[in-house]
Formats: C-alpha cells, sequence, structure tokens
C-alpha cells in the first residue's frame, strides 16, 4: 500500500510519505525529500569560481583557482556524503522495535535500531527551530531507574521536517502498532 | 477563524461612531436586545500574555500572570503565555489546565528582562502569534522590554493590544524620564491599558501623556483560602511584629532600622519577624548588632511563596514600610491571615483595605512608631477583633474571578477599537510623543513593518502549522480528559 499524499516540508518543498504494510504488527514509513538539484550545485559551483577568479585578477595567484577547484569538489563530497538526506525510514515491528535509518545522496546509509523494551511512547511535541516553532514526532526511551521518567527523546525524520498533517498520519499508525504490542 | 470574521465586524461598527469606547448609558449599544449584549460578552477570545517575567521566577507580576490566566481559562478563553527562557527551561511548558508557555530563546540582558532592539524578537513572537490565532496581546510590566516589543510587534501585524501596569515610577531621575518616554510611546497606540489602582492609574496617565479614558482599574487579588489565619500558631506571651517584603530601599528598609531600636527599648516583650532578602539586609543586620537584640529580631532569609503563610500567622501585627506601592498585596495577605497591618501612606496604599482594617501612618520613624504603639496598646487591651473576622471581612474584597471578570470586559472593549492603521500609527507618534522620539519610533515602526513584509515572504503564514489548542473554544485536552482517554500528544 503506498500512499502519496500532498505534503510538504517545513519550508514548503514537496515530500512524500510512503506507506508499507507488511503484517498488522510491522509498518514502515519512508519519506524522501527532493533529489540534490543540479541548478543549485551550478548555482553554488559558479558563485565560488567566479569569486576565485576575481581574487585571481587582483592577486595573480595561481593556488587560488586551484584551491577553489578543491574547495567546491570537497565541499560537494561532503555534502552529499553527510548533510543530503534523500529518504527517511522508520521500520515499526510492534515485538521487537524501532529501525531509524537515513539514506544520503551518495548511497551511504546510517542505521539505529531502538528496542521495543527501551521505547515508552512515540509523540509529537513542539518546539523552537531556528526563527520558527515547528511539531515533530519523537520517541521518548525509557529511564531503566524510573518506571514513569524519559531519559532522553530521539527526534525523527530531522532532516526531512515534515510538516503536522503528515506527522499526524504516521503518529496514529505507530500508536495502534503500540496499543496492540502491549 | 469566526472570532476574527465577528471582530472584523465590530470593528466595522465600531468605526462608524465616533467615540466608540466605553457604550454611555444612553449610547445605541445599551438599546440593543439583551441577547446581543449576552453574545457580546459570551465571545471567546485568545489571548497571549507577554512578560518577561514567569514562573520559574518568582513575584507579584509572575503570581498575576498566571492566576489571571488560569480564571481567564476557566472562564472558556484561550490563553497563552510567551516569557523568555529560563535557564534549562525553553521551548514549550504546558501547565495546569492547558495554560501554554513559551520560554522564547531571547537574550536576557539585566534584572530578567531582555535586551530590546525592537526587531530581533519579531520572527518568534509573530509565529506565536500566528499559530495560536491570536487576537489580543496583553501586556504586563513597564520593567519588561519583551512586553515593550510584544506590543510594538502586535500593532504591526494589526492586533488588539492591552498593557497592565504594575509599578509606580518617579519623574525627576534619568531612568525614570528614559522609561516614560519608552512608555509614552508603547501606550500611545495601545487600545487599552490597565492599572492596579487609581493612583497607579493617575501615574500612568501623566507618565504616558494618555487619555484616562482609555485606562482602566483592576487590581490584584489574593487567594483567600492559601492566607487562613491561625491564632494557635502565635505566641502570645509576646508581641510579634512580622515584616515580609524585600529588603530594598523601595520597600523602606532603612526605616524599619529606625523603628527597631526605639520600640524594643520601649517594648521588652516586642519580637520582630522579618521574612526576605535583599541588598539592605546588612541595614537590619547592623541594628541588631549594635542593640544587642540577637533573640528579639529573627530575619528568616528568602521565603517561598508557600511559606509566607507560616510566618505570617506567628505575628500579631503587619508591618509594611513600603516608600511607594502601586498596590500592595503584602498588607492584604497580612489582612486575609487576621493580622492587624500597620502601613505606610504611600502611593495606592490608602485604597488597599478600608479604615478600620489598616493604620496608616507618614512613611517616618516617628509617625510609624506611634501607630505601631497605638495598635499595640490595643492589642494588649484586648480590643482588636479575633483574626477570623478579620479574615472573612477580607476574603472576598479581591478574588481572582473578579479579577478576571473585570479583564474581560476590557478585552471585549479592546476588541471593539479598531488597530491604527501604519499612516495613522505615525502621525499618532508624531503627534504624542514629541519631535524627536516621535520621528525615531516613526522610523522603527515602518522598518518594522517591511521586515514583518519580509517574514510574510520568507516563511509565509500558509507554510505555519496551526497549534493544536490545549485551552479555549476548541480545546483538544478537555475533549480527551471527557473520554477519560490520555491521548496527549505533547508530554512535559
Amino acid at each position: 500500500m503506498a500512499e502519496e499524499g500532498p505534503f510538504t516540508d517545513i519550508s514548503g518543498k514537496p515530500i512524500s510519505l510512503e506507506c508499507q504494510n507488511y503484517t498488522p504488527f510491522c509498518r514502515e514509513f519512508t519519506v524522501s525529500s527532493p533529489k540534490v538539484s543540479l541548478l543549485k550545485v551550478m548555482g553554488y559551483t559558479c558563485s565560488v569560481w567566479l569569486l576565485a577568479y576575481a581574487v585571481f585578477f587582483l592577486t595573480e595567484n595561481t593556488t587560488v583557482l586551484s584551491s577553489a577547484i578543491m574547495v567546491t569538489l570537497v565541499g560537494m563530497i561532503l555534502h552529499i556524503h553527510f548533510v543530503k538526506v534523500d529518504q527517511e525510514t522508520l521500520l515499526i515491528i510492534g515485538s521487537l522495535g524501532i529501525q531509524l535509518s537515513s539514506l544520503y545522496a551518495s548511497g551511504r546509509e546510517s542505521t539505529t535500531f531502538i528496542e521495543m523494551s527501551k521505547i515508552k511512547d512515540i509523540v509529537i511535541n513542539e518546539a523552537i527551530y531556528m526563527q520558527s516553532i515547528i511539531y515533530y514526532l519523537c520517541i521518548l526511551i525509557k529511564d531503566p531507574s524510573e518506571p514513569d521518567g524519559v531519559a532522553s527523546v530521539v527526534p525523527l525524520f530531522q532532516s526531512s521536517k515534515p510538516r503536522l498533517n503528515c506527522l499526524v498520519r504516521v503518529y496514529k499508525s505507530c500508536q495502534e502498532i503500540i496499543a496492540q504490542s502491549r | 477563524m469566526k472570532s476574527r470574521r465577528r471582530r472584523g465586524d465590530k470593528q466595522a461598527a465600531a468605526s462608524c461612531q465616533p467615540d466608540a469606547h466605553p457604550p454611555a448609558p444612553h449610547s445605541p449599544a445599551s438599546l440593543l436586545p439583551s441577547g446581543t449584549a449576552r453574545r457580546s460578552s459570551q465571545k471567546k477570545h485568545s489571548i497571549c500574555m507577554v512578560s518577561d517575567f514567569f514562573y520559574p521566577n518568582m513575584g507579584g507580576v509572575e503570581s498575576h500572570i498566571y492566576q489571571l490566566s488560569q480564571c481567564l481559562l476557566e472562564r472558556g478563553h484561550k490563553v497563552v503565555i510567551a516569557t523568555h527562557a529560563y535557564g534549562d527551561r525553553r521551548g514549550v511548558r504546558y501547565l495546569t489546565n492547558g495554560l501554554k508557555v513559551y520560554y522564547l530563546p531571547l537574550q536576557v540582558m539585566y534584572n530578567q528582562s531582555t535586551a530590546t532592539s525592537c526587531f530581533h524578537s519579531l520572527p518568534l513572537l509573530r509565529c506565536v502569534f500566528v499559530r495560536e490565532h491570536i487576537t489580543v496581546v496583553h501586556a504586563h510590566s513597564s520593567f519588561s522590554a519583551m512586553a515593550h516589543d510584544a506590543l510594538f510587534h502586535a500593532k504591526t501585524m494589526g492586533l488588539n493590544t492591552v498593557f497592565t501596569d504594575h509599578s509606580l515610577f518617579g519623574f525627576a531621575d534619568l531612568s525614570s524620564v528614559l522609561t516614560n518616554k519608552l512608555l509614552t510611546v508603547t501606550l500611545c497606540d495601545t487600545n487599552h491599558i490597565v492599572c492596579v489602582s487609581y493612583t497607579s492609574k493617575e501615574n500612568t496617565v501623566l507618565r504616558a501623556a494618555l487619555n484616562p479614558d482609555i485606562v482602566s482599574v483592576i487590581p490584584n487579588a489574593v487567594d483567600p483560602t492559601d492566607f487562613t489565619p491561625d491564632p494557635g500558631s502565635r505566641d502570645d506571651s509576646k508581641i510579634t511584629i512580622v515584616v515580609v517584603s524585600r529588603l530594598v530601599y523601595r520597600k523602606g528598609i532603612d526605616l524599619l532600622g529606625g523603628i527597631i531600636p526605639e520600640l524594643c527599648a520601649k517594648h521588652p516583650d516586642l519580637c520582630f519577624l522579618i521574612g526576605g532578602e535583599g541588598p539592605k539586609r546588612i541595614v537590619l543586620e547592623e541594628v541588631r548588632e549594635k542593640y544587642q537584640l540577637h533573640d528579639r529580631v529573627r530575619l528568616l532569609g528568602a521565603l517561598d511563596h508557600k511559606d509566607v503563610r507560616d510566618v505570617l500567622v506567628q505575628g500579631h501585627i503587619f508591618l509594611n514600610t513600603s516608600l511607594t506601592e502601586a498596590f500592595c498585596m503584602a498588607i492584604v495577605e497580612g489582612a486575609c491571615c487576621g493580622l492587624q497591618v500597620v502601613s505606610t501612606r504611600v502611593g495606592g496604599i490608602p485604597e488597599v483595605l478600608p479604615d478600620e482594617l489598616v493604620t496608616l501612618c507618614e512613611p517616618t520613624v516617628s509617625s510609624l512608631c506611634a501607630g505601631l504603639e497605638s495598635v499595640i496598646s490595643r492589642q494588649r487591651s484586648g480590643s482588636v477583633p479575633p483574626p477570623a473576622a478579620i479574615h472573612h471581612q477580607v476574603q472576598n474584597l479581591y478574588t481572582w474571578r473578579n479579577i478576571a471578570e473585570r479583564t474581560e470586559k476590557v478585552y471585549d472593549q479592546a476588541c471593539q477599537q479598531p488597530v491604527l492603521t501604519l499612516p495613522a500609527r505615525l502621525q499618532r507618534l508624531r503627534s504624542h510623543c514629541g519631535a524627536v522620539a516621535g520621528s525615531i519610533f516613526s522610523f522603527m515602526a515602518v522598518i518594522n513593518f517591511l521586515f514583518l513584509l519580509f517574514l510574510q515572504w520568507l516563511h509565509p503564514v500558509h507554510l505555519m502549522d496551526a497549534a493544536i489548542d490545549a485551552s479555549g473554544p476548541d480545546s483538544c485536552w478537555r475533549k480527551s480528559f471527557k473520554k477519560g482517554k490520555s491521548k496527549d500528544p505533547h508530554p512535559d
């Protein structure tokens, strides 16, 4: 089952939410953001190079040009490897736990797994982010010493930052599974 | 949405009448059928209280905002509070009954007041106002820079504004002159102003050169159930005078330092119990050393609000030596605990309690001593009314429900007034605030307006998620509580 809604992230860029039901106890949510746009890459590259040419024109030193090329290349590699996330996946298995994975633009994938026994709940919370106030989804981790306490909070979909309507849909189906597994 | 449309209608109606503020008895408004009038009073507001001072900071303004908000929630309005972050406490928190508090990360400059640049708080405050669908912005305390900022932004955004002034000011020294100018600028286009006593109203009207018609007087209140008398906990073999105040110059601690040795020499069975902390503590400690009064003058240090009552009930007489006071909560608390109250006759204090409950003196050592002596002799002869009788008399004088009801009327009235458009606002600023300040702040208002337009382009309203109401008519908390299902999406 794939659902495509008119979802956007908090800055208005379109994102898509894919929701797959494997069994009643196992669901996978994938939030995909748009790919790196070629135009943006070209724009950044051009601006760095133009700046380098201006400096070169004044100093007449060729290392400026070669270092500008290095900077753009390294910057691009770092960006697609560590910053730009194409897909974020939340796999929830009622009896086992929750797996979070994010797929970077370079193809690198980072995955974490949280056991169900450690999870207290999944909630939608509010936070002040930059100069605005946003909603986000997060997992509350149980405090082993205190049964009712919360030891830490794991925010979900950190890089795609979907808006509330998308979060509510994920929240509701996660709650169904958590309620069943208790 | 609905309430906004209704407000629009009201504005149109109000602008037809030349003087739109309080409806005089013969005005057409009072001839309307009672149904219409009732509907207007049932109109629910979305109120944002803004002040630098809120819990965990303790004080009169903080408890005023909290209690007033709780009573307004009880009356079905939606209330959110915006303040600055206190250390670790930042972000969005919920208090009792779904009272939502935004602790915004703004830099604190001096005395828990934020730095004011008129602009840097706009993005966050705009976000709060927009996502909560705020209709009335209520700012508190003229010491709070954030309150001034919020009023400035709210007027730029076209929201109705109400301001409550909690303190009295002088006119002579440099800091008062500057604060008064700032107040003039802030209040000249505010829809309605609330003061805590008539003296405070007079002071504010003079300081800010206001039209007195838009200034209302709504006092503070005390929770009578928190301040109950307990004659058993006091020692009747001696007479105890209680003082509970911050130990600062404004509270007249130097006078207290003069009174203590004089009275202690005359009455060997007299004790002083002093609660509070501050820079003037050294004065009292000096007096205690010099006259060897360690067993008769007890300094308790800073008190928690919950401990105040336990200190008050240990005494027979409550002494207040303030040099300036807009509305003295302390003497109401003292009287509510059944104590005999002796106070200086300054500021709004004479209005607070009926004459039989308070002995007023001039703010001099000799006058206060004379006042205290007369109360002590009355106490000795047993001609004072019992604490329970005093409590009974005071408990209904100032209640928060009554305050909330009156504040609601202020909101109703403020919502009927039009918010000035930018050109009208600029004209008002220049005609009310003098040539220099008026021009500077007109310029600021224009810049603020342009900044708002920029923000509207950068972060449009349709991209902001509307907040889920925890209070007010569309509260989702109350519904889920009724169902008995704890579907609380926001912990913490």
